[in-house]
């Protein structure tokens, strides 16, 4: 097992109970600090994709390592410690509206337990990076679509991920705040993130100089690579 | 701040308003049927005690005054010869005044008793119940008084016995029955709730919060729910055991119990409400468990 990769794809098959292949002998693999972006139609199976990354389902067949552990192995524990180093932005947020924006982006702290004065600073930094400061303790409903999502956003770095998964994050954005999105992507990406971007925004894409793979009919393939590319993409027989 | 937050919102939840109804009427029944099955077993002891050690013996009346005068030498001579046993603590024969205050509830205050064939009833009460003391009474009256009967309340007192043990156990089966209702409930109660937060602990599980962390909120909040409900169906049948307590006491009646507990019974009623608490707190922490337990 080569440990230098972050996720590793090997003929990976998944289906929902006894339905037909969602995901067809998928073969991937992401290096560490790579930026990827996965564009395909409605339907295609990104974000069926996405949820085998951050370990909603195993894979049916087939063999995925994240974090150079086979997640077909690893008992429920253990799958959890993985979890807290991937970062999830929903398409649809999921913001609890019950809770502060400062809460909210706290969830991943409060949750493994840390201590609520640190929790608090940390918190804070981020909403203020991201342009919130005035906003920490409003609730989501009372925020705009743009400031939910940058909340969104900060939820899912706080707790410094090795592997951000944005699902159509710029589905709902106009252009020009949807790129300044992607900006802000490439900022946490230089610092260290691997992030994968679903989109089906392929105009948007290809103003980014990063490795696009497409999901047709649940098979996976590369339709651009950047020089020095860090990911590789094989489909059946490749 | 982010410590006591309940940040599952459970609190909006329909069950929230009626599990503590569901709970508080749980605890009622489970401490009333508490309370029968403790008053019921003082009063099996109590009329076992007081009636083991005591005899009543009946001798019929005659009508001619010359008869009348030979039985009351007879039973005089029979009274004398008991107080000499061993283990007698008393021997008396019924007088006129006690003989009415018997005949009372049936015939009212205002009866002649010499106008009615009212037998002589002779009271003995033993130090302790012993079958030895009682065949010894009862050779002595067949030879004195052979006309005679001798009540030794064995009879009936076994049939009230057998009936206040079917009265406690059918109680505390109740008990049972409405502990195990109270968990079936929490388990719907706490499905309900996962399923209208289903996206909620979805989110949690994906970020990576431990199974026992997400179970935390809903057996906590199965705990506050249970706790008031608990507090409300203990404080309800407090008021019924006063009002009945209260109302027994007027009758003042020997044969009709009375609602008084130690403080271990007491211990025991007030554990109506901590035990329904645990067992909704732990219910809704194994339901969820067991539900997370089929995510990856």
């Amino acid at each position: 097992m080569d440990f230098k990769l972050l996720v590793r794809f090997q003929d990976v098959h998944l289906r929902y109970g006894s339905g037909p292949d969602v995901l067809h002998q998928v073969n991937l693999t992401l290096a560490p600090g790579s930026f990827h972006f996965m564009v395909g139609p409605s339907g295609a199976g990104k974000s069926s994709l996405l949820r085998l990354m951050y370990l909603a389902h195993r894979p049916s067949s087939g063999r995925l390592s994240i974090f150079g552990r086979d997640v077909s192995q690893q008992d429920r524990k253990e799958l959890t410690m993985l979890r807290r180093r991937i970062g999830i932005i929903f398409q649809d947020f999921r913001l609890l509206d019950h809770l502060t924006a400062l809460e909210n982006v706290a969830l991943p702290l409060t949750i493994t337990g840390q201590s609520l004065d640190k929790v608090r600073r940390n918190v804070s930094e981020l909403l203020s990076w991201v342009g919130l400061a005035d906003y920490l303790d409003a609730k989501p409903p009372t925020l705009s679509g743009g400031q939910q999502q940058r909340v969104a956003i900060a939820r899912a770095v706080i707790a410094r991920p090795s592997l951000l998964l944005a699902d159509e994050p710029t589905g709902n954005l106009d252009d020009k705040i949807a790129e300044r999105l992607l900006f802000l992507f490439e900022e946490l990406n230089k610092r260290g993130t691997t992030i994968v971007v679903a989109s089906h925004n392929e105009g948007l894409v290809n103003r980014f100089n990063h490795p696009v793979f497409k999901i047709v009919n649940g098979e996976v393939r590369l339709i651009r690579n950047e020089q020095n590319a860090t990911a590789s993409i094989t489909t059946d027989g490749a | 701040m982010f410590g006591n937050r309940n940040d599952v919102p459970l609190d909006r939840d329909a069950s929230s308003r009626f599990l503590p109804w569901l709970i508080a009427m749980m605890v009622y029944l489970a401490t009333m049927s508490l309370v029968i099955a403790l008053t019921m077993n003082k009063l099996a002891n109590r009329w076992d005690q007081g009636l083991s050690s005591s005899l009543t013996i009946q001798i019929p009346s005659e009508s001619s005054e010359s008869k009348r005068s030979a039985i009351e030498k007879q039973l005089k001579l029979f009274i004398s010869k008991i107080e000499k046993l061993d283990n007698i603590s008393k021997v008396e024969q019924l007088n006129d005044t006690e003989l009415n205050k018997l005949m009372e509830p049936w015939l009212g205050k205002d009866i002649l008793l010499h106008d009615l064939p009212i037998p002589y009833l002779i009271s003995i009460e033993l130090d302790n119940s012993s079958a030895k003391t009682i065949d010894e009474i009862k050779a002595l009256l067949a030879q004195d008084i052979p006309q005679a009967s001798v009540d030794d309340h064995q009879r009936w007192l076994g049939n009230l016995l057998g009936l206040t043990k079917i009265i406690q156990i059918i109680a505390l089966l109740v008990v049972v029955l409405v502990g195990g209702a109270a968990a079936l409930m929490v388990i719907l109660v706490t499905r309900m709730g996962l399923a209208i937060h289903r996206q909620v602990v979805e989110l949690f599980h994906h970020m990576g919060a431990h199974d026992s962390y997400i179970a935390s909120r809903f057996q906590f909040h199965a705990l506050k729910l249970s706790i008031v409900g608990g507090l409300s169906g203990l404080l309800l049948a407090g008021i019924t055991i006063a009002s009945f307590s209260s109302l027994l006491g007027q009758a003042n009646s020997a044969v009709l119990p009375t609602l008084t507990f130690s403080a271990g019974e007491w211990g025991l009623l007030l554990l109506m409400p901590l035990s329904a608490s645990l067992i909704a707190m732990m219910t809704a922490r194994l339901t969820v468990l067991r539900s997370l337990a089929l995510m990856p």
